[in-house]
């Protein structure tokens, strides 16, 4: 037996503590994850304007600030029983859209991709070799001469002295890296590592540009929006889209379906708690949660392999309930957070006590896994009607499965996304999703601006009355419950998506989901737990 | 400068498809950044050109009680393939978000360049001292604990975005997590390692880079490794760059022609705002903020605030040494035209006369005026208005 810890949990937004048990057959027996950081959000808010929320709160993440900003002013609107204009509707879903394709790419090369590209192996590839890889695996070429040179030079300037940069101490050379990975394809994932770096920014341009600057944006201020679109900003926002469209699809699904099949073994492993919950994001013209592009649903214990448990309910807010028996508060646990409360009161640090800023967050007193995986198997068990042109989620994903398979030479069942590789998976099919919505919206509010009888912004007073806005970020399910009275908040709490996925114990001592997909992971080198990091990364925290 | 040490740089240059005019571009725009005339760019490159030829400066970035915004600006610069060959003349060892290593192989790096000391240390979001610092903890205790010796040991600190220069957000009231910004932190701790803060949610990344210059190559470091005399008297009392700071987003502001007209925006969405007059009436703190914003602008300078109609909240308000001069507390509420006045810490009052709502009509453009020229503290009676500039009425929002 021997307790393993990763403290800090590095590329991730944010401050993560994994410990786990790792028992005599090299799995782990028992885990526990704790959000090391109180920063009282909802204790600033109060008192404060509703108006005012909507800057504040986003300033939770600095990585999905849009989703919590558009959380805060659905949560207003519910309370003031007003629907924005549907010019709002589009440039909230657009600006929305470049976030999700900001921070899956983001994700997968900046974030993720180390855990499973080596830099250095890249260092041995044969040129030619590379670009009749790329050929080969359809995905882009870039100049990987001058990439193999630029890596060679900064490993080996840095290397002489101790100046590797953020690239010290990696784990180069972990067995866990796949080792019939040819060098030709690592050195492929680190050039688009670093066109990644280019592609990201693209797409934060498009929110700068309708939001006014990214990250933390301006615009989509209770009522509608700031943004008034002129024919040139439109160019420039379909214009910047376009590039970070092609990129998602030439670039990063070809190089998933590339580099997958050197870590199919990830298919058997990290499910965690198989309960899925997604609020639904993007909203249709009729904003019900279940008409979103990707809806919202509910599915409680889902076996695919079984075929059990496909049932998908709709999402009803009033199901959620925090507790807190195992976290760093003493305020009353297992309340719903519209009647909800923060008290903040630190003991010391004990995996049999309390252990963690987040509360455990419950649906129906389950833990709920979000973010991507949970809004593709909702999309692929229970569809909205989509815009034309856009490839709906059983699309993308019978799509994957089938170039998998023919990769494999085995059949790749649907039961495969429930692991550590169908998350992976499901983040950049989600974000190839994503690439046809936002263009097929950015061409709608070409054609409502063309039309010429536009409407940004619904003027009205504050009133009194609680609310909640339900929406999902890049990482997952987030909501903003308000109180308002006397036009000031006299509530607010929000359930961030990283409260769902890395909620602790709650009162009947079930672990959150994170612990869940921990639990009967492998562990190759307890020293270097790879498997343990890539688990924990790949819910994107 | 030989010709041959520059082939070191240039050839990391060309690698990213840089050419040597890019390169001189670049030079020019931290030179103006910098308030320096352009016959200094060629100092500015070839001090860039000789770094490239020495081992990489240590450095530290930090992350406190932060949302990782600030990182997340960071990779939203302006002319990147120049940029970052400026950015990788630094060795980043420890740096939470984006470093390959994690748990104690992290740690350990980070324990390495604490002991070698002399390393720039990049801090971003709020210093938690709340529940004795157990409001953030790293590696299995409170970051508290170990930033002393941090601090201590570096040349420099630079203080990124708003939440490090004084506890942004976080340390507005009424707060148990109790942030303060690393500045007050040091005060506390008796470290006198020279800061410089930079301000605005997040940071803006040209001046995180024009600063990097500055303190690492333009002799802003004296012999000792310690931040030199001539770099401290560019900063203001805030331990700003004054160049930076030193002036009013309004004194800058594309729409200045349309609020020196009387034309003003009252409802967003609305026609004014097509035409894009003026947001002051509907709360904009440009007359009270002190940045660049609408020179430097965001997102490889693609856009700003403003320009989409939204007006400025004041997030580069930041007081480094005073509770409650946060950007929150200062600019809430941000649609108002004057803050609230709190009472007690859940008690606030709006001073009546220039209270304006969304989509109510906001006080006189002559009161509004008066009012946010004292707010910039540049005059104490009645405002005269400014003749109408030609050039600013050009400019006007940006369509």
């Amino acid at each position: 037996m021997a307790r393993v810890i990763m403290d800090p949990l590095t590329r991730i937004e944010g401050h993560l503590r994994v410990e786990v048990e790792v028992g005599a057959d090299n799995t782990v027996s028992d885990a526990w994850v704790s959000g090391t950081l109180y920063r009282g959000m909802e204790t600033v808010l109060k008192n404060r304007r509703p108006q005012d929320a909507f800057y504040v709160s986003q300033r939770i993440c600095g990585v999905c600030p849009i989703s919590h900003g558009h959380a805060s002013t659905m949560s207003a609107e519910n309370t003031y029983g007003l629907t924005i204009p549907n010019g709002a509707r589009l440039v909230r879903n657009i600006i929305e859209c470049a976030q999700y394709l900001h921070s899956h790419v983001l994700w997968f090369y900046t974030l993720g991709a180390l855990d499973y590209v080596d830099p250095v192996k890249a260092l041995s590839a044969n040129i030619a070799d590379t670009y009749d890889l790329a050929q080969a695996a359809g995905t882009t070429t870039a100049d990987f001469g001058a990439v193999a040179n630029r890596v060679s030079e900064f490993v080996n300037a840095g290397l002489a002295n101790n100046r590797l940069s953020i690239f010290t101490n990696g784990w180069f050379g972990h067995p866990a890296y796949a080792a019939n990975m040819p060098a030709e394809l690592h050195l492929i994932a680190v050039a688009h590592y670093l066109e990644a770096l280019h592609i990201q920014a693209e797409a934060a341009q498009v929110m700068g540009i309708m939001g006014g600057k990214f990250p933390h944006f301006m615009t989509s201020v209770n009522g509608g929006t700031t943004f008034v679109p002129t024919e040139e900003k439109l160019d420039d926002v379909l214009y910047r889209m376009t590039r970070v469209v092609d990129f998602v699809n030439n670039t990063m699904i070809p190089d998933t379906l590339a580099i997958a099949p050197f870590y199919l073994e990830a298919a058997g492993y990290g499910a965690g708690c198989k309960n899925y919950l997604s609020w639904g994001v993007f909203n249709s013209p009729s904003f019900a949660l279940t008409d979103r592009y990707l809806p919202g649903g509910v599915i409680k214990n889902l076996d695919l392999a079984a075929g059990t448990g496909l049932a998908v309910e709709a999402p009803d807010p009033t199901k959620v309930k925090e507790y807190v028996e195992r976290s760093w508060y003493d305020s009353q646990s297992g309340l719903n957070p519209a009647d909800g409360e923060t008290s903040a009161d630190y003991v010391e640090y004990d995996v049999n006590g309390k252990y963690s800023w987040g509360k455990a967050v419950r649906y129906d007193d389950m833990p709920m896994e979000v973010g991507p995986l949970s809004r593709m198997l909702v999309g692929y068990l229970a569809p909205s009607e989509l815009p034309e042109g856009v490839r709906s989620p059983k699309d993308l994903v019978d799509f994957a499965l089938a170039e998998l398979s023919k990769a494999a030479g085995a059949q790749i069942p649907l039961a495969a996304l429930q692991s550590l590789l169908g998350r992976v998976a499901a983040r950049n099919l989600e974000a190839a999703f994503v690439a046809d919505l936002a263009i097929a919206s950015v061409l709608e509010l070409v054609g409502y601006v063309k039309d010429g009888d536009t409407k940004w912004f619904e003027p009205h007073d504050v009133a009194d009355g609680k609310g909640v806005g339900l929406w999902e970020a890049p990482r997952g399910s987030v909501a903003h419950w308000m109180t308002v009275e006397g036009g000031k908040l006299a509530s607010y709490q929000v359930v961030a998506p990283t409260t769902w996925d890395i909620a602790p114990r709650d009162k009947d001592g079930t672990p959150g989901p994170m612990e869940q997909a921990l639990i009967g992971a492998p562990v190759m080198d307890a020293e270097k737990p790879m498997e343990i990091v890539r688990i924990a990364r790949s819910f994107d925290p | 400068m030989a010709h041959e040490d520059c082939e070191v740089l240039y050839s990391q240059l060309a690698a990213r498809g840089v050419t040597r005019r890019d390169f001189l571009r670049f030079c020019g725009s931290v030179a103006a950044l910098l308030g320096l005339s352009e016959t200094m760019v060629p100092r500015i490159a070839a001090a860039v050109e000789s770094a490239a030829l020495k081992p990489r400066v240590p450095a530290l970035w930090i992350n406190g009680g932060a949302c990782t915004g600030c990182t997340e600006s960071m990779a939203q610069l302006g002319s990147p393939d120049v940029a970052t060959v400026v950015l990788d003349l630094l060795s980043v060892n420890y740096f939470e978000t984006i470093m390959m290593a994690q748990g104690e192989d992290a740690e350990k790096a980070k324990a390495d360049l604490a002991a070698a000391g002399g390393y720039v240390l990049v801090y971003e979001g709020t210093v938690m001292t709340g529940f004795d610092g157990n409001a953030l903890r790293v590696a299995g205790k409170p970051q508290t604990e170990e930033l002393p010796e941090l601090c201590e040991k570096a040349a420099a600190i630079l203080a990124v975005g708003s939440c490090a220069v004084d506890g942004g957000w976080v340390a507005a009231r009424p707060n148990p997590a109790e942030g303060i910004g690393i500045q007050q932190f040091c005060e506390d701790h008796d470290i006198a390692t020279p800061i410089i803060n930079l301000p605005t949610c997040p940071v803006n990344p040209e001046w995180v880079v024009a600063m990097v210059v500055d303190v690492l190559f333009l002799g802003g470091l004296d012999e000792q490794g310690k931040v030199a005399q001539a770099l401290v008297d560019k900063l203001d009392d805030f331990g700003r760059p004054k160049l930076i700071f030193g002036q009013t987003i309004h004194d800058n502001c594309p729409r200045r022609g349309h609020f020196e007209n009387g034309e003003f925006v009252y409802e967003f969405g609305s026609e004014e705002e097509a035409r894009g007059y003026c947001l002051y009436a509907v709360g904009c703190k440009g007359p009270q903020t002190f940045t660049n914003c609408p020179i430097v602008r965001w997102n490889e300078k693609a856009t700003w605030c403003v320009e989409a109609g939204a007006p400025c909240i004041g997030c580069g308000n930041a007081n480094p040494l005073s509770a409650g001069g946060n950007w929150v507390d200062v600019g809430a509420p941000f649609l108002n035209r004057l803050p609230d006045l709190p009472l007690s810490d859940t008690t606030t009052v709006q001073p009546a006369a220039a209270a304006s709502v969304v989509g109510a009509v906001a006080a006189g453009a002559l009161l509004v005026h008066g009012i946010g020229m004292k707010a910039a503290g540049r005059m104490d009676g009645g405002a005269p208005y400014e003749e109408i500039r030609e050039s600013d009425r050009k400019k006007g929002g940006g369509r």
